[in-house]
């Protein structure tokens, strides 16, 4: 019994946690609202600054299969609201953790570099 | 004794083989080779620059190599005889199966003993690895086309 319980802990849902951290002028509430309508994610870290923003999100555990879909819907949808800024958004848990980094340092001279590093890592293939 | 009744008592004598034992002891036993693969994974991806999709293939080859020393140091014996299908089928199952027929054969020489003979057993597993390979891709292709599930 006790085993079982062990074995299917990991399928415990997770309450959503959205981070956002804003060095932009733009308005941080629309982003939320996209994340907070899917019900497909489990958490997201958002980062503004400047031109730039990135979205490194985490898929619930069944979700997992539809990674791509889910970045390019929360893509789309982002897109929509914020026409003027250049949008990343990533399932993978690197990228999640790199601008989580980002946040935390808030060394906004070494952001400009750091979002690089993300953009470089995303188009990296093998 | 004709072969019917040979047969019958054979089978009435012969031990039954536990295969929900086994089940369990395979699943318990490959699930922690694919924990500890997590793990190297998340080490790849925390101190390195790889990302989830990139940090495999450092992963598949620590693991090979972790197999690798173990096989050589005789652990992996004890590993496959406790977890059956739980030892083999993941990727330490075929580095272990190359480097024991390696060092088996050692002895022949190196060229026409370990060259010769080190992909004997892991010969299947690349053949039918890749054939399996083929057939994945080719249902996830479908799957893919038909929008069931995403690249």
């Amino acid at each position: 019994m006790l085993i079982i319980l062990f074995l299917v802990s990991g399928c415990s849902l997770i309450d959503n946690d959205f981070e956002v951290q804003n060095y932009s002028a733009m308005d941080e509430q629309e982003v939320k609202d996209v994340l907070a309508s899917d019900d497909r994610l489990a958490s997201a870290v958002v980062l503004f600054f400047e031109e730039e923003l990135i979205v490194g999100v985490r898929a619930k555990t069944f979700s997992r299969f539809h990674k791509t879909k889910i970045e390019k819907d929360i893509k789309k949808q982002l897109k929509e609201k914020y026409p003027d800024l250049t949008i990343t958004v990533s399932a993978d848990s690197k990228i999640k953790m790199e601008t989580k980094k980002l946040i935390v340092k808030e060394d906004q001279e070494k952001l400009d570099i750091g979002i690089k590093k993300i953009k470089s890592l995303l188009k990296e293939e093998t | 004794m004709n072969e019917k009744k040979y047969a019958a008592l054979e089978k009435e004598i012969s031990p039954k083989t536990p295969y929900l034992r086994n089940c369990i002891k395979a699943f318990l036993v490959g699930g922690t080779i694919c924990l500890i693969g997590q793990f190297v994974a998340l080490f790849y991806m925390t101190y390195f620059d790889f990302t989830e999709r990139t940090s495999s293939n450092p992963t598949v080859s620590t693991m090979i190599f972790f197999a690798m020393l173990l096989t050589g140091f005789g652990f992996y014996k004890k590993i496959g005889q406790i977890g059956g299908a739980g030892g083999s089928v993941p990727i330490t199952g075929f580095s272990n199966a190359v480097v024991s027929a390696a060092i088996e054969h050692k002895s022949e020489g190196y060229v026409l003993g370990v060259g010769g003979n080190m992909f004997k057993l892991a010969g299947s597993v690349i053949l039918f690895g890749v054939f399996s390979a083929f057939v994945v891709a080719l249902i996830k292709t479908i799957l893919v086309k038909l929008g069931v599930v995403s690249w």
